[in-house]
């Protein structure tokens, strides 16, 4: 039985604006699933109807074998959940905040305290400082700490490292990695395509639908084309040129460089572009074939490809 | 039982805490409570009089003179013209002109009809309302000593009036401000502190991390409720301690029953409070509407202005005003000193407010949106 099962799931807000279409999916249990897409795609929508917060339109969805409209406080009870925004009691200290969550689940501190230590005792030296005064990394740990504290079966964290330090984001995910551990099925949203790979499965959602959805490992195997990357000095410039090259492929800006998927046999295609270049006087270095990254796989997935 | 008990303390804490909210807990009533009662009387003193003397007998100069003895006027003698009075009236220098007419003691004497004219500048309504009571009182003084020393006059000294007032025989206005502060206070705590407080809740999305718990409506109904509850209740009785300390005002009544009106009558308000704070989606929008209710409540309730002089429709809006029946109960408590039979309508229409306005705010709070 899957943790979480959903079968045709709408739901649209006012102005018939879709935020979810037709999404279908399910979580097994014990499973780190990643909901990975831009601002807007839906993820917190998605969350808000799991964790029984607003109802959907329509759907058969079941939070851990509970309907999520008629069992609505059974799940409450063993769900946690990490918002995407900060939404603990900033005029509270860091240690009343974790009693107060705890007490809300009719549980005390010490009863879960092994499943949250590691993160407790980097907390520990500011428990009595007011949560609102907490840096970034330190708030998310807190929240994380608060939601863990019933030892919930399944947890919800929506988009947890949005806005905090690349530090304490690879600390945060080694965090849901001793979790996982601890048998909690874990769903967590993230706009960061490079934190996907770190799921077990992830769904790519685009304007509330599922592009696609597999391990990590098998979106980037299935990517359609033939990736290349090259540095240049002025990406702006290289990119208005670019609008002129004609091929059955793809480019974007990738940090500094530049990255183009090729659909078709790069034996001919790869030699056109290399003159085309010329041709325009762009001076470039390390043009080489690499792996795509999760990323690349999105934007393969979602862009139009560029008809000859 | 533990989670309402941690849902109360986590609110004191809050409260406690929160620096601003803390003043305008206690610096903010105290502050009116102590300003309010003294620029909001309705005694007035310094009425500048003028007359105008077509007379000019020895009685018209005996009533100048009382007018010049009386406390509450300021006697700018007497002036030439009826121009050059109303000329003064204009400037604000005068707000009573008192005119008598050629013959007024002839006519007096032999008992003919003859008319003293009274022109009162009604910019302010109070004083012009008052100040010719004043006039009255001081006229009529003055026709009760004469008519002692001659009898021929006495039919004359009937047609003037005086008045008593009951329960507040001085017709001191403090006795009628002071309540009415203490119940303006009560419902700010009531309505206003409660509505702000889970308005914000749902601004900073901690709501939403309650929502999500297994915690039941009601609890987090109660967890509201009780905190502003006990603060309402203290600070009615720290405000029945400064008007009985500052304004030497006792309570006449049952101490103990005015306590449990109070307490009912807060049920209402945090009801109310809780009501808005679930229609309202933002503090700015529920302090607009309490706001706009709050004015409506004091305007009709009777605390400033006198009930009897409003309107038929207005007083059938005083039905749904808990304010008003709550001014009714605490007048009647303290000044007249009645005991529950005197206000049982007043608390079953309280009683009634409070299961309403409750009902609706559990019914009316989501914890789940659409």
């Amino acid at each position: 039985m899957p943790a979480i099962h959903i079968q045709n799931l709408n739901k649209s807000y006012s102005h018939k604006i879709s935020a979810l279409k037709n999404v279908s999916f399910d979580v097994a249990e014990g499973e780190v699933f990643g909901v990975v897409g831009p601002d807007g795609a839906g993820k917190s929508t998605l969350f808000n109807i799991l964790t029984t917060l607003i109802l959907p339109d329509s759907g058969e969805i079941s939070v851990l074998h509970k309907d999520i409209i008629k069992d609505y406080l059974e799940i409450r009870k063993s769900i946690g959940y990490l918002p995407g925004t900060f939404s603990l009691y900033p005029d509270l200290t860091v240690e009343e905040n974790l009693i107060f969550f705890a007490t809300m689940y009719k549980s005390r501190i010490k009863d879960n305290m092994s499943l949250i230590r590691p993160i407790w005792q980097q907390l520990l030296p500011f428990k009595n400082r007011y949560a609102g005064k907490l840096s970034g990394g330190m708030k998310q740990k807190l929240a994380l700490c608060c939601a863990l504290i019933h030892k919930p079966s399944l947890l919800f964290l929506d988009e947890p490292t949005t806005g905090v330090d690349p530090v304490s984001r690879k600390e945060f995910w080694e965090i849901l990695g001793s979790i996982k551990q601890q048998n909690i099925t874990v769903i967590v949203s993230t706009p960061y395509m490079d934190e996907a790979t770190l799921c077990d499965r992830i769904a790519l959602f685009k304007d509330g639908s599922i592009v696609t959805m597999d391990t990590p490992q098998q979106i980037i195997q299935n990517f359609a084309g033939t990736l290349y990357t090259l540095r240049t000095s002025n990406i702006f410039n290289l990119l208005n040129i670019m609008k002129h090259f004609s091929c059955n492929c793809t480019f974007y800006p990738y940090g500094e460089n530049l990255h183009i998927i090729f659909y078709e046999n790069t034996s001919t295609a790869l030699p056109q572009f290399e003159n085309f270049l010329k041709e325009n006087h762009q001076s470039y270095d390390h043009l080489t074939q690499i792996t795509p990254t999760i990323e690349d796989c999105f934007i393969e997935l979602t862009s139009q490809k560029i008809a000859l | 039982m533990r989670i309402i008990l941690i849902l109360i303390k986590k609110e004191f804490l809050q409260v406690f805490r929160n620096s601003l909210l803390w003043k305008i807990l206690v610096l903010a009533p105290l502050a009116e409570f102590l300003l309010f009662p003294f620029t909001a009387d309705y005694e007035i003193k310094n009425v500048n009089i003028a007359f105008i003397d077509h007379d000019k007998s020895s009685m018209t100069a005996d009533i100048i003179s009382k007018f010049g003895a009386s406390p509450y006027f300021i006697n700018h003698g007497i002036l030439s013209s009826r121009k050059e009075a109303e000329k003064e009236m204009k400037r604000d220098n005068i707000d009573f002109i008192i005119e008598f007419p050629t013959d007024f003691e002839k006519d007096i004497v032999t008992q003919e009809q003859t008319v003293i004219g009274i022109t009162a500048n009604a910019i302010n309504t109070v004083k012009a309302g008052l100040g010719t009571e004043y006039v009255q009182n001081v006229l009529g003084n003055y026709f009760m000593e004469i008519s002692d020393e001659n009898p021929v006059l006495s039919e004359q000294t009937q047609l003037l009036t005086t008045n008593v007032y009951w329960y507040n025989e001085q017709m001191n206005y403090k006795n009628l401000i002071v309540p009415g502060i203490l119940i303006i206070l009560v419902t700010l705590i009531g309505a206003y502190v409660t509505a702000l407080n889970i308005v914000r809740e749902k601004e900073i999305g901690t709501i939403e991390q309650i929502n999500v718990t297994p915690i039941k409506k009601w609890q987090f109904l109660l967890g509201k409720m009780i905190p502003f509850w006990i603060l309402g209740m203290v600070e009615f009785i720290v405000g029945l301690v400064i008007m009985y300390l500052v304004f030497g005002i006792s309570i006449q009544g049952s101490i103990p029953l005015l306590l449990a009106m109070t307490a009912v009558y807060l049920l209402v308000m945090l009801g109310l409070g809780f009501f808005i704070s679930s229609v309202a989606s933002n503090q700015l929008q529920a302090m607009f509407i309490v706001f706009f209710l709050f004015i409506l409540f004091v305007m009709l309730s009777g605390v400033f202005t006198p009930i009897e002089g409003m309107p038929e429709w207005a007083t059938y809006i005083n039905y749904f005003n808990p304010m008003s029946f709550f001014m009714v109960i605490v007048k009647t408590i303290i000044l007249k000193g009645s005991g529950f039979e005197s206000i049982q309508e007043q608390f079953i229409a309280l009683a009634t407010m409070a299961v309403i306005l409750n009902t609706a705010a559990l019914l009316s709070y989501r914890d789940k949106a659409k």
